[in-house]
């Protein structure tokens, strides 16, 4: 288990207020990736990085699964665009947030983690703490490391705060 | 940079279609008075603090009852989350869906 440390990447202040503590260029590469991330959700449907985003709701009954994911697909869409453009404004600006900013903040880093940890091929007997540092995904398994530490502050503070 | 826009390939991805092995077998029963089940199934990406607390949040569950939950998740491959209605089950399996759990519905058998 981690230790809890004094002051952690977020913070609960007390009455419902939150602060994530992030240097500039933590904040800087956290928005680049929120944009990719976007950029991600517009893709094709069939695109294997939406997988574990758009998940099937079906999985016995195609036909349902199809009439589902016509009216719900377009919804999820827009929920995680909301949550995407309270996070790029939570994360360009300095001031302290709500729960609901950190909600959604928590949303798009598991987000994150989905496409990333796809992307790296996660599974139950491989271990991204296994990637060799001379392996080209090694800078993936690092981002995906920092975003699950990140994540778990995020998760640890809204459950306590 | 560009961590997740690199191309993908070969990715082999679990589908819920493949996990058919694992699933109960549904008996052909008259659907009329079974209800409906929300299932969420075990992966390798989501972090056992964050299913818990998204179940406690999503269905009010006390934090002990959405611990026994992600452990039942993760240690039998799926766990039985919600039971009721279709439309009940439709706004259920959405509100996982939007926080990246991987649920899927089903009638009861």
């Amino acid at each position: 288990m981690r230790k809890r440390k004094k002051a952690g990447p977020v913070e609960a202040l007390g009455d419902g207020v939150f602060r994530i503590n992030l240097t500039e260029d933590e904040r800087t590469t956290l928005l680049g990736f929120v944009d990719q991330l976007e950029q991600v959700l517009s893709a094709e449907h069939s695109d294997p990085r939406l997988r574990r985003l758009f998940p099937t709701a079906y999985h016995e009954n195609p036909d349902l699964d199809e009439e589902y994911q016509g009216y719900m697909r377009d919804e999820l869409r827009q929920s995680r665009a909301a949550s995407i453009a309270t996070v790029r404004d939570v994360l360009q600006s300095p001031e302290t947030l709500t729960e609901a900013q950190l909600y959604a903040f928590m949303m798009v880093l598991n987000s994150l983690r989905l496409v990333l940890g796809t992307l790296l091929g996660v599974s139950e007997d491989e271990d991204t703490d296994d990637i060799d540092d001379d392996d080209p995904t090694f800078g993936q398994a690092q981002l995906y490391g920092y975003l699950g530490w990140l994540l778990e502050w995020t998760v640890d503070t809204l459950s306590n705060g | 940079m560009s961590f997740l826009t690199e191309s993908v390939h070969a990715l082999g991805l679990p589908q819920a279609s493949d996990t058919q092995v694992a699933e109960p077998e549904v008996r052909e029963t008259p659907e009329t008075d079974l209800p409906w089940i929300v299932l969420v199934w075990n992966d390798p990406i989501n972090l056992m603090s964050y299913v818990s607390f998204v179940f406690q949040k999503l269905f009010g569950y006390s934090k002990e009852k959405a611990d026994l939950l992600m452990i039942d998740v993760h240690e039998k491959g799926r766990a039985v989350v919600s039971t009721g209605t279709k439309e009940r089950a439709e706004i259920d399996v959405f509100r996982l869906h939007e926080h990246g759990l991987w649920a899927t519905m089903q009638k009861d058998s």
